[in-house]
Formats: C-alpha cells, structure tokens, sequence
C-alpha cells in the first residue's frame, strides 16, 4: 500500500531520525515525525488500485464460471493457475444455507452437556468450568440431588455464547466428561441478546439435535476401581 | 551446632531448641508444631488444632529428634531445651509421605463434587507431599454419606480421616458429647453418640476445624466453590461479644462467615446463631431514600427532612434516638448533629434475650454496640426506651431522627409516633421505617468500614466486604447529608469514617488515641491456602 509513506523515508533496522538527544536525561529524543507525502493523502493512488480489484472481481463473475458444489464442500483446493483454466476464472461465492462451505477439522461449534445413562445430566456442578472460562460465560446455580452417590447436580447451567470465545477450556477443565464441544454448529442468530444464552436443557438436547451419542463412556470419577461395585 | 553464647541470659520460663538447624526460643510447654511455626517451618498435621486438646491420632506431623530413637508427633512433644528436632530429613519426610498415602486409602477424592475443595488440608498436604497416584487397586471401604447428622451438619463419613477434632470441638467447645468413633481399623467411623444428634449452639464450628469435607454446613452446602470467595476481616454483629469473623463474600454478597482467632474475645469459635446473621444483609433492605412512601431522591429527602426538621426545632420537640444496633461512627456523627440541634438524645437496642446467653460466647444482649452507644452518650441509662416512650406519649416530640429500625416500644408510644414526623436511617425497611415521612438509606455492618464495641468495652474495626445496595450509604455519610441540609452551621464535613474516628476518638475519652489502622482489602482465598 502507498498509504503510509514512511516506508520509504527509513529502513527498519535503524529506528527513527534522531533530531536531539535531551543532555539531562538522554532517553528523551526528539525524533523527526514522518508524514504521508502529499501524493499520498489525496488517495489517488488507493483508489485506482480499488477500483482496479473491483473491475477484476466484476469481470470473474461476469465471465467466469462456479465450481462444482461438491468441490467446495470437500473444501477442495483451488486448481493450479494454468495457461487454459486460470483458477481466478472461478467463482468462490456459495449458495448459503443450501451449500456449506468446508470447515476446519478443529471447528468447535456450541456447547453440549452430556448425559448419564438414566438421562440424566452428567454434570456435578463443580465450578470447575466457571472457574478456568476466561469470558465468564458458564452461569452454574448447584442443587442437591436426589441421587445420594451424586450428591450434586446444577439446578441452573447457562452459557452465554455471545461471551464464550471458543477456547474450549471448559472442556479441559471437565472432570466429569459432562460439557464437549463438538456438536459443530454455530451460533443461531439473535434478535435479543438473552436468547444467546443456551439454558440447560437446550445444551442437553443438542446432542439429539445434531445426530451424535448424547451419553458418555467415561467413568465418572476417573479411571480408578470402581469402588461403588 | 556451635555455642549460642547469648549476650543475656534468656527469661527463665522458656527454652531454645533447634530447628532444621535454627535456634528458637519459645516459652515453656510449646509444643514442637507451634515452635516450628514460629519459624515459619509448617508441619502438616490433621488432629492438632490450637484451640483444642491434642489427640495425636493422625501421626501426620511425624518429626526426628535427636537423641530419641522413634519418630515423635510434633504436637504432643513438648519443646525441650536443646532439643535438636530435624522436620527434613529423610526419615521423617518419608514417614509423613507414607502416612499421608495411607490416610488417602479409603478417602474418595470426590474434589469436583466436594465442598471443601479448595480450603481442604488433605488436598494442600497431597500437593505438597506426595502428588502421586494411589497404588492401591482394592475397592474401598463404604460408609455411609449424607448422613443427616443435627439441624445444622451433615455428614459424609468416607470422607472422614478420623483425626477426631469435631468430637474435640464438641467436648471442649460446645461442652455436650455428642460425636464419636465406631468401630476399629478402616472401619472406623465417625458418628452421633448414642440418643444424641449434632445439635449445639457451637456445631458449626466442627466444620471449620474439619480437614476435609466430611462435615458440611446446610446453609453454605452447595452453594460456592471455596476458591471462589474473598474474605474481609469484620466483627459478628449477633450479640454484644463481638466475635471476630471473616465475611467470606463474593458477587456483592455475603456467603458465609467464619469465626476469626482473636484469643482476648472468641478464641478459634462463633456461635451458630451469629454464622446466620449474614442473611438478614439481604432481606428487607432499604435501596433508595423514601418520601411518605415512596422511593425519592436524595435532595428531595433530604430537603423534606430538613423542613420537618426545622418546624420541630422551632417548638422544641426535636428527639433523636440512637441505636446500640448501629456503629460508633454514626452514633457518633448523629449524636454531633443532636447536640447541634439542641434536641433530646435516646438510645434503643433490641431487647435482652437471656435464654440464649451461656458463659462461653452468647451474650444475652443480642446488640452489637450497647457499649458503644453508652460511651458516646457518656454514662447514659441502661434502659432508654422508657424514657423514650414517656416522651412520646407525653405528646412533646414533634419529630423523631431515629437510626436504625429497631425501637422496643408499646402499641401505643408507636401509635403516637406514628403521628410524628420520623426521620429514619435505616439499613432495612423494617418497623416504624414503614412509616416514616422519610426514610435515608444506609449500608449494613458489612458494606462499610466502622467499629463497634463489645461487652468488655473492646473497640473493634469492621470493614467494608461489599458496597451497599442501591442509593445507601454509609451510616455516617447520610447523618453528613443531613446534617449539611438540615443544619449548615453544625458544619459536619466529614469525607471519610476516618474523619469521623479522628474526631470521635478525640471527644469518647474510653477511645483516645484508638488508631483507625490500616483500610483491609478482600482476600482471595484461592491464595489464603488451607482453612482446616
């Protein structure tokens, strides 16, 4: 880019113009403050380029042909550059929702809570999730359960997915294998920000929403005797 | 180790002994736990706890000694003088390790579930000790769990590691035998004693020294995770002997509060009483300054006040009542701006309940600042509500500035105050609040910093844990309020409780020269290490 003109007037490696050096204190310098040339501030330049990748972008569109579906589903990649199929004679655009584009392998989605083989969840309300989140979006209100081996379970577990920054440390956190981040959808567009806030029920019936094993193999408690026979 | 040479002969009633290496000297019958304390050497220890007798049953503060051919439990043997005690040799560490891994046999380790996690000794002494995992491939034993143990505790006995200070606290505390061990060997088991359940004033405090999650609080069951609380130092503000406590708070409220060792009031306990009157912080509170009614700003109140005000003082029939439930500094600063307006000063407190009074913690005067009011006062009468009442059916009070919601009176000196013009600062709209023309808000004993006097006439500081709700504030604050608005020429210009103490401790002369000391900041307690 031409927007910034102090490329030119240094190099890198030898920091700014020193105009003066302070004989009190020698760390405060007066250093030369490089301006954008006045070629620069008119934008000229800018704009032709802009309107250069514009005119470019309409004519791939205009004369250049989709790929196939399939192709950008498998998040397939892009051809090489040839003298007869230039890659850039293809259009990107999807036809979203109909078409999904290629996720990553380590795309993580929303929450889900899992659930014992009675149904019931799997989570002890710990405060092991609350505790590790870093945008504090796990709201876990404990309760007595009436299962005396379980002793507790969360009467209120809510996530705010607006706050949740993805960092699946709750799950790490997890003692319980109670909370997975793996049900690779997104978060459903909201009109109000309460209705982002995923209440307990919702994140349990997510696994039966999204097609995969709502229960759990792992031994609650960890992997030692099972002491309960 | 070389010759101490000591320039002075030390006092006759101690002894110096050694160590890890280092010479201390601690008076005589010091155990070799609290003079390694001294030093800043921490031996773990399950059993021995300060306040109580020493049992030495869970062998977990195992120490060498020179000179003697077993290891010896720090807690039960006395410092001797030139005794050379090693606590890092290999010997002893490893005996601490291997008693450590026993104790952990049969234990759960059902942390995530567990509401000691985070303040549990047996979970500190495993980092710190051994952090390795169990070798141990046997079923555990079964023992009961959620035991309902009395009205307050419930119990999880394979939790328990047996080391018996609940029974301790018990027998020594609460004088009733009420907790003991069955059985034998790993069938060992703590339980009620026979025809008895847990049920004493001082129960709760079986938790507290518990060192691991076996006894649990019904009131603090399950709601917070330890980690998650900060801890300000306060005073129990359920009866006149002033507990030390910590308000254990978080989210802006308070969660628990727990007895705080000061050896000259309360020793390591509380009473189970004082432990529940953290709820009434947020029952009935008053958020917002209150105008016949209905909730009003503060410069509307305060312009209403200070026109009752003004009309009572012009007839003479100005009171103003204090209130042994409230702090020294805004009794202070009220019975300042009383003086100023030249009105009649009472005093109120909730009445004595002398059932609840033993000779141990409970007080029969279940106010906080009875001593306190009194020397602000200077030598008032032990029963002010009398006089009170003889005013106000007498019909020569016009207005009343009353701090606090609590007021002893008859149906019908409340029916004829009724009629009157009341100016309350109260914390909760409670009693003749409800009724009042207007009604300040001010924070509670635990959202400001102030002091209170105990029945032994001890000056305590509490700080503030949390900010106060809504529109209050500080009890001293809205009596500046007042007094600014109502009377300028009194000139309160207090800026802080600080300005109040200086000047209270000036004029109360039982308090000259009481420091006002350091401000206190919550305290995580993820970083305040184990409680048990």
């Amino acid at each position: 880019m031409a927007g910034h003109g102090h490329e030119e007037a240094h190099d890198e490696t030898a920091g700014p113009k020193v105009l003066a050096v302070s004989k009190v204190s020698p760390k405060v310098r007066t250093i030369a403050v490089v301006r954008p040339s006045e070629h620069d501030v008119t934008y000229l330049e800018a704009a032709r380029k802009g309107l250069g990748v514009t005119l470019r972008h309409f004519m791939k569109n205009f004369f250049g042909k989709r790929r196939p579906a399939e192709a950008l589903a498998k998040g397939e990649a892009v051809e090489p550059r040839s003298r007869f199929k230039p890659a850039w004679n293809e259009i990107e655009t999807i036809q979203y929702p109909e078409e999904k584009t290629h996720y990553p392998e380590r795309f993580r989605g929303l929450h889900r809570l899992m659930q014992r083989e009675d149904g019931n969840v799997r989570c002890v309300a710990c405060m092991c999730c609350p505790t590790v989140c870093p945008a504090n979006c796990i709201t876990i209100i404990p309760a007595e359960s009436d299962d005396k081996g379980v002793e507790k379970k969360p009467a209120v577990f809510e996530i705010d997915e607006l706050r949740c920054v993805v960092c699946g440390l709750c799950v790490e956190a997890c003692p319980c294998d109670a909370i997975r981040m793996d049900s690779g959808v997104h978060a459903k567009p909201v009109e109000n920000r309460g209705d982002a806030i995923m209440t307990r029920e919702l994140l349990l019936g997510l696994s039966a929403d999204v097609g995969k094993d709502p229960q759990s193999t792992a031994t609650q408690g960890g992997e030692g005797p099972d002491w309960r026979g | 180790m070389s010759d101490p040479a000591p320039t002075t002969p030390p006092p006759p009633d101690t002894v110096t002994l050694t160590i890890d290496g280092t010479a201390v000297t601690v008076p005589k019958g010091t155990n070799v736990l609290e003079a390694a304390k001294t030093l800043g050497i921490d031996i773990s220890a399950f059993c021995y706890h300060p306040g109580l007798s020493i049992a030495a049953c869970c062998r977990q503060c195992l120490v060498s000694i020179e000179k003697n051919p077993k290891l010896q439990p720090s807690c039960q043997q006395t410092a001797g003088d030139g005794m050379v005690v090693r606590t890092t040799d290999p010997q002893s560490t490893l005996a601490r390790k291997q008693m450590l891994e026993f104790t952990l046999v049969n234990h759960p380790i059902d942390c995530p579930i567990c509401d000691k996690a985070g303040e549990c000794t047996l979970q500190k002494l495993y980092f710190d000790h051994d952090n390795a995992d169990s070798r141990v491939d046997v079923p555990k034993v079964e023992k009961p769990k959620v035991v309902d143990l009395g009205p307050h505790i419930v119990l999880d006995a394979e939790r328990c590691i047996l080391c018996t200070r609940c029974i301790r606290v018990c027998d020594e505390v609460a004088d009733s035998h009420q907790l003991e061990m069955i059985n034998r060997g790993d069938h060992q088991e703590l339980t009620t004693a026979p025809g008895q359940r847990l049920d004493n004033p001082y129960s709760i405090n079986t938790v507290d020294v518990c060192p691991v999650g076996a006894l649990t609080a019904k009131d603090f069951r399950f709601t917070m995770r330890a980690w998650e609380l900060d801890s300000t130092p306060s005073v129990c503000h359920g009866c006149a002997t002033g507990c030390n406590v910590e308000i254990h708070h978080k989210n802006d409220r308070a969660w628990r509060l727990v007895p705080r060792l000061n050896a000259e009031v309360n020793g390591h306990w509380m009473c189970d009483e004082g432990r529940f009157t953290y709820h009434e912080l947020r029952e009935g509170r008053l958020a917002a300054p209150v105008v016949d009614g209905l909730p009003s700003s503060w410069d509307k109140a305060l312009g209403t006040a200070a026109e009752k005000i003004a009309a009572a003082q012009a007839g003479g029939g100005l009171a103003v009542v204090l209130s042994a439930q409230a702090g020294n500094e805004e009794n202070y600063a009220l019975a300042k701006l009383a003086t100023a307006w030249k009105a009649q000063v009472f005093w109120t407190a909730r009445p004595h309940r002398p059932e609840r009074a033993d000779d141990k913690l409970r007080d029969a005067d279940v106010n906080p600042n009875t001593a306190g009011v009194k020397a602000i006062l200077g030598g008032a009468a032990d029963n002010d509500a009398a006089a009170l009442e003889a005013a106000l059916t007498a019909g020569k009070v016009k207005a009343v500035v009353m701090l606090g919601y609590d007021l002893p009176l008859s149906e019908g000196a409340l029916r004829h105050l009724r009629e009157l013009d009341l100016i309350a600062l109260a914390s909760h709209e409670r009693g003749p609040v409800k009724h009042a023309a207007v009604a300040l808000p001010i924070a509670a004993w635990a959202e400001t910093a102030g002091s209170v006097t105990n029945r032994d006439g001890k000056l305590q500081r509490t700080h503030a844990a949390f900010p106060p709700p809504g529109q209050a504030v500080a009890g001293w604050e809205a009596v500046v309020r007042l007094g600014q608005a109502a009377s300028p020429a009194a000139k309160l210009t207090w800026a802080h409780g600080r300005d109040v103490w200086k000047d209270m401790t000036a004029a109360v002369a039982p308090w000259k020269g009481a420091p006002w000391g350091r401000e206190v900041r919550p305290l995580q307690l993820r970083f305040a290490g184990s409680r048990g």
